[in-house]
């Protein structure tokens, strides 16, 4: 046996009244690569903490190479060479890549070389290939290389074992291709891996083991090879998928948003959007693809009417229906409740007395029609899960039926289930005749959804053919 | 009398400055790991206050040690509440403030009659270092000052190598723009807090302490005078780093110490006028929004532990 032989033994976790993790169990083999698959909320974020340290089961027993460990912190599972990369990056974005790595270092009186610090990183960089830029600020850094620092962050630690959160989640398909051959790497170097997934497809094909979470339990858990797509995701819905009738696409009618030749800078005056030209028409869905920040997110905002360009001609009806990426911090207010982030749409507009009792009625047609699970329409939007916030949102951009709505990654970090209950949303509303942009960072989604698919390249608006491989060169500016 | 004027009015400078300095370099510790201390005022108060008892029982020396003692125990007070139970810091730091403020005109009152007669503590005078104290100019500034403001020159140096160049300073650094981060890396945000918190509370005392012992020689109610304020402005202005905050803190004490310049020079310059000085100064720094840029992302934060 090679490797660091990591088992979490009948593991039970409370939070309050949740029951996060019920007698669940996983043994990751040393020197293999583990995928950790399950719905949202099923506990692998919270199971994968425990091993490292970050929270403390009520019951169970966690051991590396069968010694039983009482991790009280990760400083803890550091020391015994575990590393994890988690799926909200844990950096300080206004700190260099250099003060980053030698975060953590023990001892009061230990110091602090910005020098020593920087050749660690390069020679972290050339022992691994994972290269960095030391005097970089991590916030001006891509998410690529911010994760490609969490890496070595867990490497100049001495982790022979790492467990990655949804690290594709973030990535292009291109990227994930690399970060996924330097993970066999790893192994084959002797190395142990546990990565967190929604992704199965991927997971199949590049794990040796399978673990499936539902509902805090452990309901699979077998070698890959063993293992097809349907019996995994089987396991992880509990075979509950209900299958619903995608509604019948409409004809598509008279240009509904037109924007010619705009372009739009941002604060420090540098043009994140040129020259860009689109008609979207009624009831159609006009997939945008692109690396982050190529430009799509103005291009959606301005389409949405909440930036104005620098230059340019913006033809958009008086009301557009809008999904930011960041719903909890673009879309909603999540202390407040239901009805009251039903009100703050149109806002600016209302004056006089609220007529709570009619926004109230309204609330709830709306959670009844978009099957949005909550407990109450007057309980904070916080107490609704992942999937449930966003069908709230779209519900209430949808309310009305707007002439035309902009979402942008509307299923980002969604589970199987409430990623199919959002496209449906999508569809339906185009099958009424709204006219609709959808950026996704997952190709796939954009080419199951879209009829038709633009790109956005270093800040230009590009139409391509809707095939994979014409987006994927399109993105990354080769033809 | 032009190299006198001139010289009168650098030596207030720097003796206006050295508890200013003090203060705003505790405070400075304690942003930079994520926490706005708006209880300094109360802080220096009993700082103050500790100073005139300890020095009456024990001398000079005695009063400085419990100044900072006095300091320590109300900023523990803060920090029990922000840090262990997670309260709103700028409501605790104002409960804070007028508790120091409140407490010590009590206790003044009954240790003391409530006459509020004029009290004199033991004082540290000017220690005048040879040769050098006889430069023109500056030699009144830089060394004939009490030895208080000889230790804050090495103070300013330790607090910046500490923030820069150690692995602990790194690590508070870390817990003031992302306490995440820091504790994934194996650093508990609540200790950082703590320990910080103490620290400004001892430096917030020493500055009440220089105020009684080395300066006006008595104590009366009120007398940090809205110096806690214009420390965390100095903060401000010193764009979070020990060596701004020190320059900051000689700005304000140029500020304070223009009445002496103004008279010396026989300027029209209504005394008013150099008395709110420094508080136009606070007013500007805190207003300044260029400031927030470099203020630790994390400040005032009180859900620093949950993540």
């Amino acid at each position: 046996m090679t490797g660091l032989h990591l088992s979490l033994d009948a593991i039970t976790k409370r939070f309050g009244a949740t029951l996060a993790l019920d007698n669940a169990s996983i043994t990751v083999r040393g020197g293999t690569l583990h995928a950790l698959l399950g719905e949202n909320g099923a506990g692998k974020t919270t199971l994968m903490r425990l091993a490292f340290g970050m929270t403390q089961p009520d019951s169970g027993v966690i051991a590396l190479n069968g010694t039983p460990c009482h991790w009280r912190s990760s400083a803890g599972a550091i020391a015994a060479g575990i590393g994890m990369v988690h799926q909200h990056f844990l950096l300080v974005p206004a700190m260099t890549v250099a003060e980053n790595i030698a975060l953590g270092d023990r001892g009061v009186f230990t110091g602090f070389s910005p020098r020593d610090a920087a050749d660690r990183v390069r020679r972290i960089g050339a022992e691994t290939g994972l290269i960095l830029d030391p005097d970089s600020r991590v916030g001006d850094l891509p998410v690529s290389a911010q994760q490609r620092l969490e890496i070595v962050k867990a490497l100049a630690r001495n982790a022979k074992f790492l467990i990655l959160d949804e690290p594709t989640a973030v990535l292009t398909p291109r990227e994930a291709q690399e970060l996924y051959e330097w993970l066999r790497g790893f192994v084959i170097r002797g190395g142990t891996v546990v990565l967190i997934t929604h992704k199965l497809r991927e997971a199949l094909s590049i794990a040796d083991d399978v673990t499936v979470l539902r509902r805090g339990r452990c309901v699979l858990s077998a070698p890959a090879a063993e293992l097809n797509e349907t019996t995994i995701v089987q396991a992880m819905l509990g075979g509950r998928i209900d299958p619903s009738p995608v509604p019948e696409k409409g004809t598509v009618g008279p240009v509904v948003l037109r924007i010619m030749d705009v372009a739009v800078d941002d604060d420090q005056g540098v043009r994140r959007l040129t020259e860009a030209t689109l008609d979207i028409s009624a009831g159609e869905i006009v997939g945008v693809a692109g690396v982050e920040g190529s430009g799509q997110r103005e291009l959606l905002r301005v389409l949405a009417g909440r930036v104005q360009p620098t230059t340019g001609q913006v033809r958009i009806p008086e009301r557009v229906g809008f999904v930011p990426e960041d719903r909890h911090r673009d879309a909603l207010i999540p202390e407040m409740t239901l009805v009251e982030n039903v009100a703050l749409q149109d806002a600016s507009l209302r004056t006089g007395r609220m007529q709570w009792a009619s926004i109230a009625s309204q609330t709830a047609a709306l959670v009844h029609a978009h099957d949005v699970r909550t407990a109450d329409i007057t309980v904070p939007v916080a107490s609704l899960s992942g999937g449930n916030q966003q069908k709230f949102v779209l519900a209430r951009e949808l309310a009305g039926a707007p002439p035309a709505l902009i979402a942008e990654n509307p299923t980002r970090g969604l589970d199987v289930r409430a990623t199919a209950q959002v496209l449906l949303q999508l569809r339906q509303a185009r099958a009424q005749g709204v006219a609709i942009v959808v950026y996704s960072s997952d190709l796939d989604e954009i080419l199951a959804l879209a009829d038709r698919i633009v790109v956005c390249f270093n800040g230009r608006v590009i139409s391509t053919q809707a095939d994979g491989d014409a987006i994927a060169r399109a993105m990354i500016g080769v033809s | 009398m032009s190299n006198n004027a001139i010289g009168l009015f650098l030596e207030a400078t720097v003796r206006t400055a050295t508890p200013l300095a003090y203060a705003a370099l505790g405070e400075l510790v304690v942003e930079r790991s994520g926490v706005l201390n708006i209880g300094l005022e109360g802080i220096i108060i009993a700082g103050a206050f500790g100073a005139l008892v300890g020095a009456g029982a024990g001398g000079a020396t005695a009063g400085f040690v419990a100044a900072v003692c006095a300091g320590m125990i109300i900023a523990s007070i803060f920090a029990f509440f922000v840090v262990t139970l997670k309260s709103d810091q700028i409501i605790s730091g104002t409960a804070i403030s007028m508790f120091g403020l409140g407490v010590t005109g009590v206790l003044y009152k009954i240790l003391y009659g409530t006459t509020g007669a004029a009290l004199h503590t033991p004082t540290v005078g000017p220690l005048v270092i040879p040769f050098l104290g006889d430069l023109p100019w500056v030699g009144g500034a830089l060394f004939a000052q009490p030895v208080v403001t000889y230790a804050l020159y090495p103070l300013v140096v330790a607090v910046w190598c500490f923030l820069n160049r150690s692995a602990a300073g790194l690590a508070l650094r870390a817990v003031g723009e992302r306490p995440e981060a820091a504790r994934a890396a194996g650093i508990s945000p609540s200790r950082v807090q703590w320990i910080s918190i103490l620290f400004g509370g001892a430096m917030g005392g020493l500055c009440g302490g220089t105020l009684v012992i080395a300066q006006a020689g008595t104590f009366a109610e009120g007398i940090s005078a809205g110096r806690g304020v214009i420390a965390i402005a100095i903060v401000v202005l010193g764009r979070w780093t020990a060596v701004g905050v020190a320059g900051a803190a000689l700005l304000f004490g140029a500020a304070s110490a223009l009445q002496y310049l103004a008279q010396a020079k026989g300027w029209p310059l209504p005394y008013q006028f150099s008395l709110a000085l420094p508080y136009v100064l606070t007013l500007v720094a805190l207003a300044g929004l260029r400031g927030r840029v470099a203020a630790p992302a994390a400040l005032a934060r009180s859900d620093a532990e949950s993540i």
